[in-house]
């Protein structure tokens, strides 16, 4: 396919967390805030002059320091995120919003304030206690947490108007967005796509790294281009997979993923779009803010959920976007030393084999793909000629 | 007459002067000192020497740990040993007796069963070194212990479908998570309750080292990842080869204590089969917006399994069992106060083995805990009273941190009889301490919710790092201790997580931290002689000390239960 006009823009927006637009945005006077969780409702971060940051580390080396304090067994993501604090890669945060959800990320969290990494009189570290469930008393809670933990000290801090007004016009430029994202990312079904699993991660990441106002324009110029897009042959990939799993902040895995045949066709794993760009409904009579704490806590497919109907509801969406997106099977991943995934991913890979008969590979790796690639480069090439035996068995019956 | 007088008077004469009295006296006087300060001198010396080490490690058979003959503790306290020995082995044959084929089926169909049968090698391995009180206090407790699981075991034989088909009884059971206190099931007084995973799995990993070996391989081969926590990995892995007990007319899962804990609810769902709730208890516990969320939860809860069995809760039971717990409060608090003088009563693995049941349950459930309580209550007094000295010399103060092993949990007595550390305080005997005020529904729900925030495993690793960090030492300065024995639960994420800042405090406050590397539920891992080791090592090297026992630095215990 022809190379999307602004790709390497976007690439080049991923090199740097304080990449040009959000140093541009904070020159503007906008206030930056930091996040590393789904259950930080985005939207929120984007309201009247906040704009969010969902917090990766590019171009990570050593994490010898944060090892020192956090331990090896501790995910390297969470890591990383400290390492990369000390070495004052998040200076130009306002905040960190952040949640008590898995204990790495909460600990790394703390370590913002416990070392004092970011040298801000402003900055502030804050902690969410999210349910475990979407029952209305938890949504509840959820909505109190929101309210005193990011919404109170946020306006008392920056000046950040959370009136009604301000908070609809957040959801709308959210969901303008959002719409646009899906809309590109339906591209991806069909036989013929016309967006790789590697670009629409990019875009992807894009879109949760930078300032949305200041990316709007190119992702609409970037809708128009796929929209018109002369998509590859059919027969260009060797296979089609979901991937599913924990987070993926670093696109270089589904590149990694396609150079080796298989095409990605669906992102259901933290930092993709399912769930993370559905459009936010707020409803005539409903208090906004816990309009759009519900959205969260429904579309959230965090394998921490509890309740049953979010345990079943984790597998059969995966057994949905096989179907939808014609995948012949799942790539499940799982970030080494994620207790949540790791659980999920093993039940999950014998109830998608074993009841739903998907054929699904069942991961766990590193946080940056540079590290460990040949293993995992062995495992996909191997997959990916089980999927291609498995067609050719079923085309002779 | 006359001879007589000039006797006197040669007696006179002959006598010594005033003068020559009072030197003569002088010398004897200075003997005396001497002699007296020579005395002294030796029963100082005698005071100063070293007490024989007892050579308790050479009891040990080589690799087994099977005592070659019982410990010599001196006439009164051998025979009692010896006779509590006979007692723990009287309550195991009387459970075999109540139901002999109940028993011996569930021999058959469960593999950690057979772990009950090393149940008196637990007990002395427990006692192992004790005399007097603390010989005393120790029996009482793990033998309460030990009966609060026989008398699960008893139901078990009983009612389970595995065993006896179905049964009425067994639909009249709540079974629950492990973690979540027993508290809110006294308020079901005609319904019976179980903590799925302490019976089949949780005790016996501590009856038997390896006992949870195959589960933690079960659910490997499954495809969870070694570097979970182990506790709930084998929990997962009872599940996937159906080990548990089956009855229950419904599951309680709770959110506690941690991300892996959470995780073992869905694969224990799918296999019990049966209705579930979650119990939720806040993180953010220290936060009064919580506490409406947390009660709200538990009220669910009770209307939950109010329709279930379509009973109604009965808060005037669990206020009496609420007086009750309140009172078994009281007497843990007293110990924790002797422990802060130099007449430490009641302390390591005793201390947190008999906390950390009865906070799950305790006088709650089973009122023969209160009788115990009261009982060492009343030789905690005396012993302290009479000043009575423990059975080893203390050299080091000590808080002992973090999660211990299950497959070791008599090393804080190790370190007693080997070092002479003394584990005054740790990390899951210093739970919620709340006395409940039952004065209304909603004041014993509030506090219930109070409680559970701060249950085993729950009230430091969740809600911020000062409930781990800053607590401990809290707990250094309320206990004067001069060392901190910590445990590094190699898979424990919220404590790894914070391990260079534990480091880091340790040295700017001068206290000695001995990390010692564990796995919990594996000790093919980390074995029993490597957590020795770590000990050893830095008690050598940066302590410079000798062992109090030297028999018992290093011995092989890799095939022993």
């Amino acid at each position: 396919m022809k190379e999307l006009k602004h790709i390497h823009e976007f690439t080049k927006l991923l090199d740097d967390v304080n990449n040009n637009l959000v140093q541009q945005a904070a020159s503007e006077g906008k206030i930056p805030l930091g996040y590393t969780c789904y259950y930080i409702p985005e939207v929120l971060l984007n309201v009247d002059k906040g704009f969010s940051v969902r917090l990766r580390t590019p171009n990570m080396g050593s994490l010898d320091v944060s090892t020192y304090y956090m331990s090896n067994y501790v995910c390297e993501f969470s890591r990383a995120i400290v390492e990369r604090g000390m070495e004052g890669g998040y200076n130009f945060l306002g905040a960190l919003i952040a949640s008590e959800t898995c204990t790495e990320m909460h600990r790394a969290a703390e370590h913002f304030d416990l070392l004092k990494l970011v040298p801000n009189d402003k900055f502030f570290v804050a902690i969410l206690d999210v349910p475990f469930k979407t029952d209305d008393h938890c949504v509840e809670h959820y909505v109190k947490q929101i309210r005193n933990k990011v919404i109170e000290p946020l306006e008392k801090v920056y000046g950040i108007d959370y009136s009604d007004e301000k908070l609809r016009e957040a959801v709308k430029l959210h969901n303008e967005v959002c719409k646009i994202i899906t809309e590109i990312g339906e591209f991806r079904k069909g036989p013929t796509p016309r967006i790789t699993g590697t670009e629409y991660h990019i875009l992807n990441l894009v879109s949760y790294t930078c300032p949305k106002a200041l990316i709007i324009d190119m992702l609409r110029d970037t809708l128009e281009e796929v929209r018109n897009r002369k998509p590859d042959p059919e027969g260009t990939y060797r296979a089609r997979v979901v991937m599913v799993g924990s987070e993926i902040d670093d696109y270089e895995f589904t590149q990694l993923i396609e150079e080796n045949g298989a095409l990605v066709v669906a992102d259901r794993f933290c930092f993709g779009s399912i769930p993370g760009r559905e459009q936010i409904v707020l409803p005539e009579g409903e208090d906004v803010l816990t309009a759009i704490a519900r959205h969260y806590m429904e579309t959230s497919q965090c394998a921490r959920f509890m309740n049953k109907e979010k345990v079943d509801g984790r597998k059969e969406l995966v057994r949905k976007l096989v179907a939808d997106y014609d995948a012949d099977g799942v790539i499940y991943e799982q970030m080494k030393f994620c207790e949540y995934w790791g659980y999920e991913r093993a039940l999950s890979f014998h109830i998608l084999t074993d009841e739903y008969n998907i054929p699904t590979l069942s991961v766990d790796r590193q946080y940056t793909v540079r590290s460990g690639t040949g293993q995992l480069r062995t495992r996909i090439q191997a997959f990916v000629e089980s999927l291609e035996i498995k067609k050719i068995h079923k085309q002779r019956g | 007459m006359k001879n007589l007088e000039s006797y006197i008077d040669k007696m006179i004469e002959a006598a010594p002067t005033p003068q020559q009295t009072a030197k003569a006296m002088g010398s004897f006087m200075n003997a005396a000192g001497k002699a007296a300060d020579a005395a002294g001198k030796m029963l100082t010396k005698m005071a100063d020497k070293p007490e024989k080490p007892k050579g308790l490690g050479t009891l040990y058979t080589d690799k087994t740990g099977i005592l070659k003959h019982r410990e010599w503790r001196g006439v009164g306290d051998t025979a009692y040993d010896f006779y509590r020995w006979l007692y723990n082995w009287k309550d195991i044959i009387d459970l075999y007796k109540s139901n002999p084929k109940g028993m011996k089926d569930c021999l058959m169909r469960y593999r950690w069963m057979g772990s009950y049968l090393t149940l008196p090698a637990f007990m002395d391995r427990h006692t192992m070194g004790l005399k007097g009180t603390q010989l005393k206090l120790a029996h009482e407790s793990y033998n309460m212990i030990m009966r609060n699981f026989l008398t699960a075991l008893m139901l078990i034989g009983k009612v389970d479908q595995h065993l006896v088909g179905d049964n009425p009884i067994a639909k009249r059971i709540i079974v629950f998570d492990e973690l979540i206190p027993s508290q809110l099931w006294a308020g079901f007084p005609t319904l019976l309750n179980f903590p799925l995973q302490s019976p089949p799995l949780f005790f016996p990993s501590m009856l038997e080292q390896s006992m949870s070996k195959h589960y933690l391989d079960a659910v490997e081969n499954f495809g969870v990842p070694a570097d979970v926590c182990p506790l709930p990995s084998a929990e997962a892995g009872m599940a996937v080869e159906d080990d548990y007990p089956a009855f229950g007319m419904c599951y309680i899962a709770c959110n506690m204590p941690c991300d892996g804990s959470a995780m073992t609810s869905s694969f224990q769902e799918r296999r019990l089969n049966m209705p579930t709730y979650v119990l939720n208890v806040p993180v953010r516990y220290d936060e009064d917006e919580s506490q409406e969320y947390a009660v709200a939860e538990l009220k669910k809860c009770i209307e939950y399994v109010e329709n279930l069995a379509g009973v109604k809760y009965d808060y005037n039971a669990l206020k009496a069992a609420c007086e009750r717990y309140n009172e078994q409060t009281e007497i843990e608090l007293e110990k924790w106060e002797y422990n802060r003088t130099d007449y430490p009563q009641f302390t390591g693995a005793n201390l947190w083995l008999f906390r950390m049941f009865s906070f799950a349950g305790g006088a709650l459930k089973d009122p023969r805990y209160l009788q115990v309580e009261r009982k060492t209550k009343e030789l905690m007094e005396k012993a302290y009273a009479r000043k009575e000295k423990r059975s080893t010399e203390i050299r080091h103060r000590a808080i002992i941190w973090s999660c211990p092993a299950n497959y070791y949990t008599d090393f804080p007595l190790w370190l007693e009889n080997c070092w002479g550390i003394c584990g005054l305080m740790d990390m899951e005997t210093n739970t919620s301490t709340i006395k409940f005020d039952t004065s209304s529904p909603e004041s014993m729900l509030r506090d219930m919710a109070y409680h559970y925030e701060r249950a085993i495993m729950r009230k430091h690793t969740k809600g911020g790092y000062a409930h781990v960090l800053d607590e401990l030492w809290k707990q250094v300065d309320l206990y004067h201790a001069d060392m901190v024995i910590m445990y590094d639960q190699i898979s424990c994420k919220g404590m790894d997580g914070l391990v260079g800042d534990f480091e880091d405090q340790a040295k700017e406050r001068g206290v000695r931290m001995i990390w010692v590397k564990q796995d919990l539920m594996d000790c093919t891992t980390i074995s029993r002689r490597d957590m020795r080791e770590d000990v050893n090592k830095f008690m050598y090297t940066v302590m410079q000390e000798e062992p109090l026992d030297p028999s018992l630095v290093d011995f092989d215990d890799s095939l022993a239960w």
